[in-house]
């Protein structure tokens, strides 16, 4: 399929299939398979461009499962490095933050078969308790099939009594990729792509809404990353219930894969336009800052991407694996990296609320002439 | 449209090129309440009208087609029926055994004439762009030069050979030919400033003889050959003739590639002032054609186009001229041999000031450590700069260039202009003659850094003692008449804006016109830190990108452009190479002054050579003439 008929498709709003989805990753241009995903983004977003106050909190690395991509975790308690946090410590992060709140704590976690069920209700009440309003997108699919497996428990029966503690949503994490060639090679003791899928089939019956990701970059072919595209848009043309689908970058420094080098700037921006183009029914694609870089998530904007994550602080898991990005961006920043994106900054919530509108960067200022617009551009930094 | 211009309260802001044939134009305008006159040369009346301080600017009309966007006041021109006199070619040969021509650098308009002149005669003589006393001394066997003004007006005795420019172009156009006239942005003049302008032009033609007899004493050139040249070469009228003239002129020009598309027209003060622009997709469509684009063609697309437009018409750029899809690096090592410097720029972070505990010069070991490293990592060059330490006289460089150039086998990048023109005041000798000395003792080309923004409001405002950007293109311009190649860069993001980086790449494009002796262009925002004086101005990846492919969109001239992955990062770096980049700069070892400014990121070659893979182009590594070293893979 030319790239001019697949093009030609997109315009239409017809579906891509497979062999196109693999056309576009050949693509030696990039820029253009980037203008073809704008063109989608700007179709159903404008300029809009969203960033939530969040908090990522992980309170424990300890973790039965041994995935090759991961410098995170530790396998049991005791070895060197291994940490998980007492439920004040944990608790303590969001009290911290109290005086400019977040909307919404960000939980993601080692596979812990030491813990209560218990300590991870506790752990959301506590949260609740601290902050009524807080959202609590709570542990990935990988998670909660852990649970169910280690405390003998239904999918349904982790997810209804953590929503009784205070759950409102899940993470897209742990998807890594699902084609079984990858997945057996890189994480095979855990959560299987269907299981990892019928998590969030049930969460999304629920009502409750949920994320994707996808980890790329490392031993996978651009197949398996369509193949991964294409289990999740069947998904979610069944439920509906996905809101963003984030694609993660490999890092390599301190894990199994560490001879692999990271992959590039090129197809960071690639894989993102792709999954705007492919993931026709999900609402957002999220150019996570964390794993791409405050500057490459500026250009990811104009990629398709129309969420860059949020203020994160505390993320400790792409930290392990030599991440270059900042710990946390302060919302000062994030809307700052938007606007010198061209973009429209939008604070959101975790369901995609509204929360604050801000303006154009050079909307008010265009009517200005230039040396009167530099003047003033510069008074704001100055002030 | 109301105008409040060109009253005693506030004045119309008039510039004008000081030049005695003008002089009918304007002389009336002198003491005139109601006008802020300046007169300078043709570059200054141009960076005068492009930045704002001037109104409406008598302009040659080359300067008025590179800038673009200005309308022609229906006023007057300064023009000629045939021969002129005052804009020769002259030589002692014969045109046709003519191997080079000298320019007159003062007068673009000529200077383009000139070469189409001769192109239509089918010769292909070489061009070298010399400041007007030296044009003419240069006139030698077959050497011969473009003059014009006074100097031409003395010469055209002593050549065997002359060619009168104006009344080559009526011979071969039977149109007269229009040298400069009157411009100004479109809405700024009213209908009563053009009523002034012509009351002026009026009044001067009568002062003629005054203006003759005064222009002979301040010479010693013949009052009465100085009357038949205003009276009777030079023609002020501006009609239909004159118009299709300039229309034919640029036609021709904009053909030969030496002019942006231009055309010619006229000030309608009655006309509404939003006119529809032309449509963004026809300047795209030229931009990817590769026309050449005036700077307020370039401003309109670096504001306007999208991201991807600009991308793909600097993409398209890049590989009109670099087909084979070849992205190129080199193994080089950027040594900063002192960071003691006069010059206290507010946006630098690694200088220190004479006599600071901190102040270093390497030594000859702490060298030899450094270039035995390059050396062994299999480098080729090192780019050598530095403060401006007036501790180190010129013997010091030619010794240590001396003694590089007998233990190692390396390229020496070194020196920018600024250290070049301090080495001029610290020894007395001119800018040339000190590049000739430096040559000599082993120099091979010269770094394009310190050029920040070729504005001097600008300059004045970050680094008030560096050279002014007459001087730092001046240095460029010795270098690149010695044979010497330069790189050319760009530092933006402090106080200038869109319009300050597009004169920059102009001020860049003109010089290149004239030398051709740029290899590439690097730009980068500026780093700040905290210990700088200088906020951030606009910056941003995406302001990065776009600026990249603006850049490679106005210099048509030069071969190469090069993403600054020191600055941006490697990722950025990489993305920048679709955005009209077919180099990516150089795997440092070191770069003090980035890297006290905060900013430092590490790349190998094998990590180079995968984002070139990676963003879809094969990889060879080079020297400082940009040739291959290896094989592209």
């Amino acid at each position: 399929m030319s790239f001019e008929a697949i093009a030609e498709k997109v315009r239409a709003g017809a579906r891509l299939d497979e062999a196109d989805a693999l056309a576009l990753f050949a693509e030696k241009d990039v820029l253009r398979v980037g203008a073809l995903a704008n063109a989608v983004r700007e179709r159903r977003h404008g300029d809009r461009t969203y960033f939530n106050k969040n908090l990522r909190v992980e309170v424990t690395n300890v973790c039965v499962a041994s995935c090759l991509f991961c410098s995170f975790a530790k396998l049991e308690e005791g070895m060197p490095g291994a940490q998980t946090m007492r439920l004040e410590e944990a608790w303590a992060k969001l009290e911290e933050r109290l005086s400019d709140p977040p909307t919404e704590v960000h939980v993601v976690n080692g596979l812990h078969p030491g813990l209560p069920f218990s300590y991870y209700e506790d752990l959301l009440r506590g949260f609740k308790r601290i902050l009524p309003s807080i959202h609590l997108k709570c542990f990935t699919g990988v998670e909660i099939h852990f649970f169910a497996r280690h405390y003998g428990m239904t999918y349904e029966d982790v997810l209804e009594r953590l929503r009784a503690a205070g759950l409102d949503s899940l993470p897209g994490g742990g998807a890594e990729i699902f084609h079984p060639e990858v997945r057996q090679r890189i994480s095979a003791d855990k959560a299987t792509a269907d299981e990892w899928l019928e998590v969030h089939r049930v969460a999304h019956r629920m009502g409750m809404r949920s994320n994707a990701t996808m980890l790329y970059g490392h031993v996978e072919t651009f197949a398996h990353r369509v193949d991964h595209m294409m289990r999740l848009r069947a998904l979610q043309d069944e439920t509906g219930g996905f809101q963003a689908f984030i694609p993660l970058a490999f890092h390599p420094d301190g894990n199994g894969m560490k001879k692999l080098p990271a992959p590039t700037a090129m197809d960071d921006l690639r894989t993102l336009a792709v999954s705007r183009l492919v993931l026709d029914n999900f609402d957002h694609v999220k150019a996570y800052w964390v794993s791409l870089g405050p500057d490459v998530a500026q250009v990811a904007l104009s990629f398709g991407a129309d969420d860059v994550d949020g203020t994160i602080v505390h993320e400790t898991i792409y930290k392990a694996a030599g991440r270059t990005a900042p710990d946390a961006l302060t919302t000062h920043e994030l809307v700052r990296l938007i606007r010198e994106a061209g973009r429209q900054p939008v604070e959101r919530d975790t369901l995609y609320g509204v929360v604050r509108e801000y303006p154009r960067a050079d909307a008010p200022e265009a009517a200005l002439k230039p040396r009167e617009r530099a003047a003033r551009h510069r008074l704001e930094v100055l002030g | 449209m109301s105008d409040a211009k060109g009253t005693a309260t506030q004045p119309l802001r008039v510039s004008v090129v000081d030049y005695l044939n003008a002089r009918p134009l304007f002389s009336a305008l002198a003491d005139d309440p109601r006008v802020a006159l300046t007169r300078g040369l043709p570059s200054e009346v141009a960076r005068e009208i492009a930045e704002d301080e001037a109104d409406c600017a008598l302009l040659p009309v080359a300067a008025a087609a590179d800038l673009g966007g200005l309308d022609l006041l229906p006023v007057a021109a300064i023009g000629s029926r045939g021969p002129v006199g005052s804009v020769l070619l002259v030589s002692e040969a014969p045109l046709a055994d003519l191997d080079t021509v000298a320019l007159d650098l003062s007068s673009r308009t000529s200077v383009v004439l000139a070469r189409l002149l001769l192109r239509r005669m089918g010769l292909s003589p070489r061009f070298v762009g010399l400041p007007a006393a030296e044009a003419l001394a240069a006139a030698e066997g077959r050497t011969g030069a473009v003059v014009i003004g006074d100097p031409a007006l003395q010469a055209r005795a002593k050549y065997t050979h002359v060619l009168d420019l104006a009344s080559a172009w009526m011979e071969w156009t039977g149109l007269p030919f229009v040298f400069a006239a009157w411009f100004a942005r479109p809405g700024t003049v009213s209908e009563g400033s053009l009523a002034m302008l012509r009351g002026a032009r009026d009044r001067g033609k009568d002062a003629r003889p005054s203006l003759a007899r005064e222009h002979a004493q301040a010479t010693g050139l013949a009052e009465d050959a100085l009357v038949t040249y205003l009276n009777e070469s030079i023609r002020y009228e501006l009609g239909e003739a004159e118009l299709a003239g300039l229309a034919r002129f640029y036609d021709e020009a904009h053909a030969a590639g030496l002019l942006p598309r231009a055309e010619v027209k006229l000030a309608d003060v009655a006309a509404a002032p939003a006119a529809r622009p032309p449509s963004l997709d026809g300047l795209l469509a030229r931009a990817f054609d590769g026309d050449r684009l005036s700077g307020d063609e370039a401003l309109r697309l670096y504001r306007e186009a999208s991201l991807f437009d600009l991308g793909a018409c600097a993409d398209e750029a890049r590989k009109r001229r670099h087909p084979s899809d070849v992205v190129t690096y080199i193994v080089d090592r950027n040594v900063n041999y002192t960071n003691v410097c006069t010059t206290s720029c507010r946006f630098c972070a690694f200088y220190r000031p004479v006599g600071h505990a901190e102040g270093y010069v390497l030594s000859r070991a702490q060298l030899a450590e450094k270039l035995s490293e390059v050396v062994r990592a299999g480098g080729v060059q090192i780019l050598l700069q530095g403060g401006l330490n007036p501790e180190l006289p010129l013997e010091w460089y030619e010794d240590l260039f001396r003694w590089i150039k007998s233990e190692f086998a390396l390229g020496l990048h070194a020196l920018s202009p600024e250290e070049i023109l301090f080495l001029s005041q610290l020894s007395g000798l001119t800018v040339p003659r000190v590049l000739e000395r430096l040559r000599a003792a082993g120099l091979d080309s010269v770094p394009g850094g310190g050029a920040e923004i070729l504005v001097d409001r600008v300059r004045k405002k970050i680094a008030k003692a560096k050279c002014t950007s007459a001087e730092w293109l001046g240095v460029m311009r010795s270098a690149h008449q010695l044979g010497l190649r330069s790189s050319c860069t760009m530092m933006y993001g402090t106080t200038d804006d869109d319009e300050d980086r597009i004169l920059h790449l102009l001020k860049l494009r003109g010089l290149q016109d004239e030398t051709g002796g740029f290899t590439a262009f690097f730009c980068w925002d500026f780093q700040y830190e905290e210990g700088t004086r200088v906020r951030p101005g606009d910056t941003g990846t995406l302001l990065y990108l776009r600026t990249q492919a603006i850049a490679r969109l106005v210099l048509d001239n030069v071969e190469h452009v090069g993403s600054s992955w020191v600055t941006q990062g490697p990722a950025v770096g990489q993305v920048a190479l679709r955005f009209g980049a077919d180099d990516l700069g150089s795997v440092m070892f070191e770069e003090n002054v980035v890297s006290s400014a905060g900013t430092t990121f590490r790349m190998d070659a094998t990590g180079m050579e995968q984002r070139i893979h990676d963003a879809g182009f094969r990889a060879a590594r080079r020297n400082v003439r940009y040739e291959w070293l290896t094989e592209p893979r």
